[in-house]
């Protein structure tokens, strides 16, 4: 309990810190490429054609900083699995430009764009969604295997991340003998497997109770500020709110940002 | 590879069951086959044995060696027309189906006279006894069936039809026409069975006559003889009464097995792959290319037949050495090895349907949605 308690002390002060640094960005070099993550450009995207075309979103822009932890909330049916799709490189936008770190991804064809997910982009999906099969340190691995890594290279790492996100007891359990806080976090250590620019997070929170919901926020916004990387968070929680950096509201297929 | 492996090792219960299934049904596919040669060299073994690549019938006869006629006069005719070649070898044969008995004994055994020329090549290999001589009229070798019957060498044997008696002097092996086992004689023996009958004009002097040479051989003795027909073994062997149905009806029992096999296999990959459509749109969107997945599922599928393969044909050779000698049961390396081959193609086939499944699962299946 203390070190849950410890780690949201850190996080508090990492927070205002955070905020400084932002300030001070906004100040100074606004813009400046190399710490941009993540940047959409007036995207809009539109379902079907003519009459009954639907337009989920609307000449969206968005733009995410290297140690930014930012929340995508709005109600059902507002976008948001759109918005979280078209970021990570899941689906094409109809107009507009994405930049992933460095990349321009707006027009890559599929196969291209599988790639980028392999090497830039983490998911934390909606309930884990971790394959049943595969034990815990497996699950990590995989994305070794899949990016064409040494297994022992990626044992490794794996072994390091699971460590860090309190999992070294867990390595050889399935899933199905884990609890929903501890899928989230082997989760989010596979998020982490690739060294991505960026993490998506759909809903992450959305199979826990509030209690394991917050420890499993707050820590993916540690390992965010930890790794100097980035992260978008799609959720339904008003309780998270207080963890990220920046909260974006989406309603009717436009972004607007509040102050906290 | 990384993932069909563990899948298996995980969900073992339900792979154990496809295989037990696939270890039946290619058990099945080789036990049958076994039998369908076993049958067809038991109804047929002296064709298939015949040291001759055609056979010289006469035309209209359907291919049927006791149909056939082939007249003195065609027989020189045949031999003239391929008298410049060099490498052929022309052996007349006389065929007749009948029942004998031993002479002291009344229990009757069906079985075919062959008339040939015991210093032509059509002449038994001699496993008991002796060849008989080649002016002899009164000696026989028969297929070594008629041992397990109770035939000794030196046992007279008589013609049912005829009253022709013949002395056995000796026993030979892999003679068989129409499931009957065969009993070889000179020409001078078989023209005996004849004696008494009104001789007719141009009467057959042989029912066909077995040829060793090329292809060109026998085109050139078809065009220059009238009234004959060159047939290759195969052809000849479908002629006998029997054989065709005999094997058709195992035929198709194989081609059926094959096509459960592969619908077996299809349906369990497909009903899997289906349960599964939520992980392969994760394991996509987190970067798995549909080459990698549909190797995973071709690995799977691959691994499942060729173990299963190699259980039923230990399985096939197993029974095969606990059956009785009389069961009429063959199983050569090539055959089983065709099998094989076959067996995986349709494995193979049968998880096309799954892999076009996997091919269309979208990534953004992963996204906004529960396990």
């Amino acid at each position: 309990m203390s070190t849950v308690m410890n780690r949201a002390t850190d996080h508090l002060n990492k927070q205002i810190d955070n905020r400084e640094n932002r300030a001070a960005k906004l100040a100074g070099a606004r813009g400046s490429a190399a710490n941009t993550k993540l940047l959409l450009q007036n995207i809009s995207k539109v379902y079907g054609d003519g009459d009954t075309s639907v337009k989920v979103l609307d000449q969206i822009s968005l733009e995410v900083k290297a140690g930014e932890f930012v929340a995508i909330v709005g109600p059902s049916g507002a976008g948001k699995s759109t918005f979280l799709s078209i970021a990570g490189a899941l689906l094409s936008p109809t107009s507009g430009q994405i930049w992933i770190g460095d990349q321009e991804i707006s027009q890559l064809p599929e196969k291209k764009l599988n790639q980028i997910r392999l090497d830039k982009i983490g998911f934390v999906f909606q309930s884990a969604n971790l394959i049943p099969y595969l034990s815990v340190i497996d699950q990590l691995i995989l994305i070794g295997e899949l990016a064409g890594k040494s297994r022992k290279e990626s044992h490794a790492k794996a072994v390091q991340l699971l460590r860090e996100l309190g999992l070294g007891h867990r390595l050889k359990h399935y899933p199905d003998s884990l609890s929903g806080g501890e899928r989230q976090r082997v989760s989010i250590a596979r998020a982490w497997m690739n060294d991505p620019e960026i993490i998506l997070a759909d809903e992450p929170t959305a199979s826990l109770d509030s209690e394991r919901g917050r420890a499993v926020v707050e820590m993916l916004a540690d390992e965010v500020k930890q790794r100097g990387k980035a992260a978008v968070m799609v959720t339904h929680d008003h309780r998270m709110l207080d963890l990220c950096d920046r909260i974006v509201y989406i309603e009717d297929g436009k972004l607007s940002e509040r102050e906290m | 590879m990384f993932l069909a492996i563990r899948e298996m090792k995980h969900a073992k219960t339900r792979y154990l069951l496809i295989s037990l299934i696939m270890v039946l049904i290619a058990f099945l596919v080789l036990f049958v086959t076994g039998l369908a040669q076993g049958l067809s060299y038991a109804n047929a073994s002296s064709i298939q044995n015949m040291k001759a690549d055609y056979l010289i019938l006469q035309q209209d006869a359907d291919h049927r060696l006791n149909r056939s006629m082939i007249t003195e006069d065609t027989w020189k005719q045949i031999q003239q027309a391929s008298s410049d070649q060099q490498g052929v070898e022309l052996n007349p044969l006389s065929v007749k189906m009948t029942s004998i008995s031993r002479v002291d004994d009344t229990k009757k055994i069906d079985a075919t006279f062959f008339g040939i020329d015991p210093e032509g090549s059509l002449a038994p290999v001699i496993k008991e006894g002796r060849l008989m001589a080649a002016g002899a009229d009164h000696e026989a070798v028969a297929d070594k069936t008629f041992a397990d019957k109770g035939l000794k060498l030196g046992d007279m044997i008589e013609d049912q039809a005829s009253g022709q008696q013949y002395e056995l002097v000796g026993f030979t092996e892999g003679q068989s026409y129409s499931h009957t086992p065969v009993i070889l004689m000179s020409f001078k023996g078989l023209e005996a069975t004849e004696a008494g009958r009104p001789a007719t004009v141009g009467s057959a002097a042989y029912n066909a006559v077995a040829l060793s040479g090329s292809k060109t051989i026998a085109d050139q003795i078809t065009n220059k003889v009238q009234g004959i027909e060159i047939v290759n073994k195969d052809t000849a062997l479908k002629g006998i009464p029997g054989y065709q149905e005999e094997q058709g009806s195992l035929l198709m029992m194989i081609v059926f097995l094959f096509i459960i096999a592969a619908f077996v296999l299809a349906v369990f990959f497909y009903v899997i792959t289906i349960q599964k459509m939520n992980q392969f749109g994760v394991l996509k969107a987190i970067g798995a290319k549909n080459s990698y997945l549909a190797r995973s599922l071709v690995l799977q599928v691959l691994t499942l037949s060729l173990v299963c393969l190699a259980i039923s044909i230990l399985l096939t050779y197993g029974v095969a050495m606990v059956l009785p000698d009389s069961m009429p049961f063959q199983l050569n390396t090539s055959v089983v090895a065709g099998c094989a081959v076959l067996f995986i193609v349709v494995s193979l086939l049968g998880s096309l349907l799954s892999l076009f499944r996997v091919v269309k699962v979208d990534a953004i299946e992963a996204i906004g949605r529960a396990m």
